[in-house]
C-alpha cells in the first residue's frame, strides 16, 4: 500500500495535482484550440484585415495609408455601385422565391413517388455537383441565336421571334439567373425532402380522419411544420444569390457583368476593382458593404420567420 | 354510436397475407379490445376500420353500411394514435377544435364544444398552452379531446397508452374507461398489453398471425381459454404448463404423480396440464395437483409472493401469502384444486373440451 501511494505522489507534476474537473477543462480547451486557431487565422484575421484595408488607399504598388471614410464616400457617389446594388437585389428578389417555389413543388411531389425515388433525386442533385464554369458555358450555348441556340431554335419552330437573351440589357439578368436557380435546385430539394420526411405520418393520418382536404393539409400542417427547413433555406439561398459571382462571370466571359453592367453583381464589382484596377482599399470597402448587407438581411429574415 | 361488423376481412401486402379473413361483430356502445403480440394484425385491422389501409378482401360495415370504399372522413370515426398526433404548432384549444374542422357548426358552438371536451378531460386550464408544455398524459388527453368533440360513431384507439410511463398508463386506463361509461360510444382499442385488455374491455379479441383465436369477456378468457396461446397470454405471471400422459383413470405427470382427469376419453394421450400461479399454493387440498420442487426464485410483491420452484429442469411458478416467504433452496410442495386445472392437447395446443 505504502509503495503505491508513494508512486502516485511521486511525479508531483502540475497535471497530477489537478482535480478531475480541471483536467476535463484542459482536455476540452486542448481540442477546441485546433478549430479556434484555424478560425482565428483563416477567418477572423482576414475579416479584420478587410475592415482595416477599407479605410486605406492600398493599391498594391504603393503602401497603405489611412484615408478615413474616403472609400465609402466614393462608393456612395459611384453610379456603377448603385447599378450593381440594384442588380444584386434583383438576383435576390427573383432568385430566392423562384428557386424555393420550384424546389418545394418538386420535393412535395417527389416525396410521394416510390418508383425510382433515389434515382430521380440523384438526377435533381446532379447540377449541384457540376462546376459553375462548365454549366455557364452550356447555358451560353443554349442562349445563342438560331441555328446554334437550342432555346431560340425551339422558339423559332413555333414562329416566335428571336430573343437576344444575353445581349439584351433587360433579358440578360434573368438569363444569367436561370442557370443559377437550376444549379441550386438539387440541394434545396434534398433539404425539403428531409424536412418533409421528418413530419410524422400520423399527423397526416389524423388529418385525413378529421376530413382535411389535400390543400388544407398542406396549409395547416405541412407548411407550418416545415418552417425550420424553410427558414434555413431562405437564409441560405438569399446569401447564395447576394454572393452570386461565378455564374455571371463565366456566362459572359468577354464582358463579365455586361452588357452595360446590366448583370454585374456586387461580388463581381469587388473582383474587378481588386484584381483589374488593383484598388485594394476601395475593393475592401465594397466587401465591408456586402458583409453588412448579408448580415442585415440574414438577421431580418431570421427575426421575421422566427416570430411568425 | 354504431355497430361495427367485420366480415371475412382480409389484408394482403403483395404476396403476404397479414389478416386472414376475420369475422367480428361489435355491438353498439361496446368497448372491444384487440390484443395480441406485435405483428398479429391487430393494428392493421384497426387501420382498415379507420380507412387508413385499403381492404384486400371481405367487408367492413359501420351501422350496417358497407364502408370499404369510403374515405376515412366519411366513416364518422375518430382515432387516437400512439404518438398522440397532436400538432406542435397549435395550442391545445386549436388542436381539439381541429376535430371539428369539417363541421358546419357556428364559431360559438365550436368553442362551446371545445370547452366542454376540455372540461370533461380536465384540460380547461391548459387550453392556451402549446403541446410542448404538456406532459405525456395531458397530450394524450388532448388527442382524446380532438376525437371527442366531433361526437363520432366510434372511437378507435391505436395503442394510446404505450408511450406513457407505468403510473400514468394505469391512470389513463381508468380515465378512458370512465369516459367510455359516460359517453357510451362504441370503442375499439388495440394493445399488446394483456393487463390493459383485461381491465378495460367489455370483450377481448385475442389475435395471432392474422387470425382471431378467441373472443370473449375478460373472465371468459381467463377461465376458459381455448388454447395454450390464449391461456399463457392472459394472466400474469403466465400459466404453468406441465406435460402429462393419459392413463386409465387419470393422467401421469412427467414431474411425477398422477391426477384425476374429469374428462371423457380424449383422442390423444399426450396432454398439457395448466395451472395459474395464483391457484398453486402451499396449503394442501383434498384432491388435485401436488408439485414438489426446490425453491429457486422468490418474488415478493407484498400482497402475495410468487415462488419459482424447480423440478426435473422445469420451473413452476406458484404463489404464497404475502408474509409467508419461503427460503431459496428449501423443498416446497404446492397444491392446486382439481377444478382450477386446465387441460390442453399437446399437439394441437387446443383446450380439451369438457364432456
Amino acid at each position: 500500500m505504502a509503495t503505491i501511494a508513494q508512486r502516485e505522489a511521486a511525479p508531483g507534476g502540475l497535471w497530477s495535482r489537478m482535480s478531475l474537473g480541471q483536467k476535463q477543462v484542459m482536455w476540452a480547451w486542448g481540442f477546441l484550440a485546433v478549430p479556434l486557431i484555424f478560425y482565428a487565422v483563416i477567418r477572423f484575421w482576414p475579416t479584420f484585415q478587410a475592415f482595416y484595408l477599407s479605410v486605406t488607399d492600398w493599391t498594391i504598388t504603393r503602401p497603405a495609408s489611412f484615408v478615413g471614410l474616403e472609400n465609402y464616400k466614393r462608393l456612395l457617389a459611384d453610379p456603377l455601385f448603385w447599378q450593381v446594388f440594384r442588380n444584386t437585389f434583383m438576383y435576390l428578389i427573383l432568385g430566392t422565391p423562384i428557386s424555393l417555389g420550384i424546389s418545394f413543388v418538386v420535393a412535395y411531389y417527389l416525396d410521394r413517388v416510390r418508383f425510382m425515388h433515389a434515382f430521380i433525386r440523384a438526377l435533381y442533385f446532379l447540377p449541384f455537383l457540376t462546376t459553375a464554369a462548365a454549366m455557364a458555358w452550356v447555358w451560353r450555348w443554349f442562349y445563342q441565336p438560331v441555328p446554334i441556340g437550342v432555346i431560340n431554335d425551339f422558339l423559332a419552330s413555333f414562329g416566335i421571334p428571336q430573343q437576344p437573351f444575353l445581349r439584351s440589357t433587360t433579358q440578360a439578368l434573368p438569363a444569367v439567373l436561370a442557370p443559377a436557380v437550376w444549379a441550386g435546385l438539387g440541394f434545396q430539394i434534398i433539404i425539403f425532402l428531409a424536412g418533409l420526411r421528418a413530419i410524422p405520418v400520423t399527423y397526416y393520418e389524423a388529418a385525413r380522419i378529421d376530413g382535411l382536404s389535400e390543400g388544407a393539409i398542406l396549409r395547416k400542417i405541412t407548411l407550418p411544420l416545415l418552417k425550420p427547413t424553410l427558414v434555413f433555406l431562405v437564409v441560405f439561398s438569399s446569401i447564395g444569390f447576394l454572393r452570386i459571382f461565378d455564374q455571371v462571370y463565366n456566362i459572359n466571359s468577354n464582358d463579365p457583368g455586361g452588357p452595360l453592367n446590366s448583370t454585374k453583381p456586387l461580388v463581381l464589382m469587388i473582383y474587378q476593382t481588386a484584381f483589374s484596377s488593383y484598388e485594394m482599399g476601395y475593393a475592401a470597402a465594397q466587401t465591408v458593404v456586402l458583409f453588412m448587407i448579408l448580415l442585415v438581411i440574414s438577421l431580418v429574415q431570421l427575426r421575421i420567420m422566427r416570430d411568425r | 354510436m354504431a355497430t361495427i361488423e367485420l366480415d371475412r376481412l382480409v389484408k394482403r401486402y403483395g404476396q403476404t397475407t397479414v389478416v386472414h379473413g376475420i369475422d367480428l361483430s361489435i355491438q353498439d356502445g361496446e368497448f372491444v379490445v384487440l390484443v395480441g403480440p406485435s405483428g398479429c394484425g391487430k393494428s392493421t385491422t384497426l387501420r382498415m376500420i379507420a380507412g387508413l389501409e385499403e381492404i384486400s378482401g371481405g367487408e367492413i360495415r359501420i351501422d350496417g353500411r358497407v364502408v370499404n370504399n369510403l374515405q376515412p372522413k366519411d366513416r364518422n370515426i375518430a382515432m387516437v394514435f400512439q404518438n398522440y398526433a397532436i400538432y406542435p404548432h397549435m395550442s391545445v384549444a386549436e388542436n381539439i377544435a381541429f376535430g371539428l374542422y369539417r363541421s358546419k357548426l357556428t364559431k360559438d358552438e365550436k368553442r362551446r364544444r371545445v370547452e366542454q371536451a376540455a372540461e370533461t378531460l380536465g384540460l380547461s386550464q391548459l387550453l392556451e398552452r402549446r403541446p410542448s408544455a404538456l406532459s405525456g398524459g395531458q397530450r394524450q388527453r388532448v388527442a382524446i379531446g380532438r376525437a371527442m368533440v366531433r361526437d363520432p360513431a366510434a372511437f378507435l384507439f391505436d395503442e394510446p397508452l404505450s408511450n406513457l410511463d407505468a403510473q400514468l398508463r394505469t391512470q389513463m386506463r381508468i380515465e378512458i374507461k370512465r369516459l367510455h361509461h359516460r359517453l357510451g360510444t362504441t370503442s375499439v382499442f388495440v394493445t399488446h398489453d394483456q393487463v390493459e385488455a383485461m381491465t378495460m374491455a367489455d370483450r377481448i379479441v385475442v389475435m395471432r398471425d392474422g387470425h382471431i383465436l378467441q373472443v370473449g369477456t375478460p373472465l371468459d378468457l381467463y377461465e376458459k381459454p381455448v388454447d395454450v396461446f390464449t391461456a399463457r397470454f392472459i394472466g400474469s405471471p403466465t400459466m404453468n404448463l406441465m406435460p402429462a400422459s393419459l392413463r386409465e383413470g387419470g393422467a401421469e405427470l412427467s414431474l411425477g404423480g398422477t391426477i384425476e382427469v374429469p374428462r371423457s376419453s380424449p383422442k390423444t394421450s399426450d396432454i398439457l396440464v395448466g395451472v395459474r400461479p395464483q391457484d398453486l399454493v402451499p396449503t394442501a387440498g383434498a384432491r388435485g395437483l401436488s408439485v414438489t420442487g426446490t425453491v429457486a426464485v422468490v418474488e415478493t410483491l407484498g400482497s402475495e409472493t410468487f415462488v419459482h420452484i424447480e423440478n426435473s429442469g422445469q420451473t413452476i411458478i406458484g404463489s404464497a401469502p404475502g408474509r409467508q416467504i419461503p427460503r431459496i433452496g428449501d423443498k416446497l410442495t404446492l397444491h392446486a384444486p382439481a377444478e382450477r386445472l386446465y387441460y390442453f392437447d399437446k399437439v394441437t395446443e387446443k383446450a380439451l373440451t369438457a364432456p
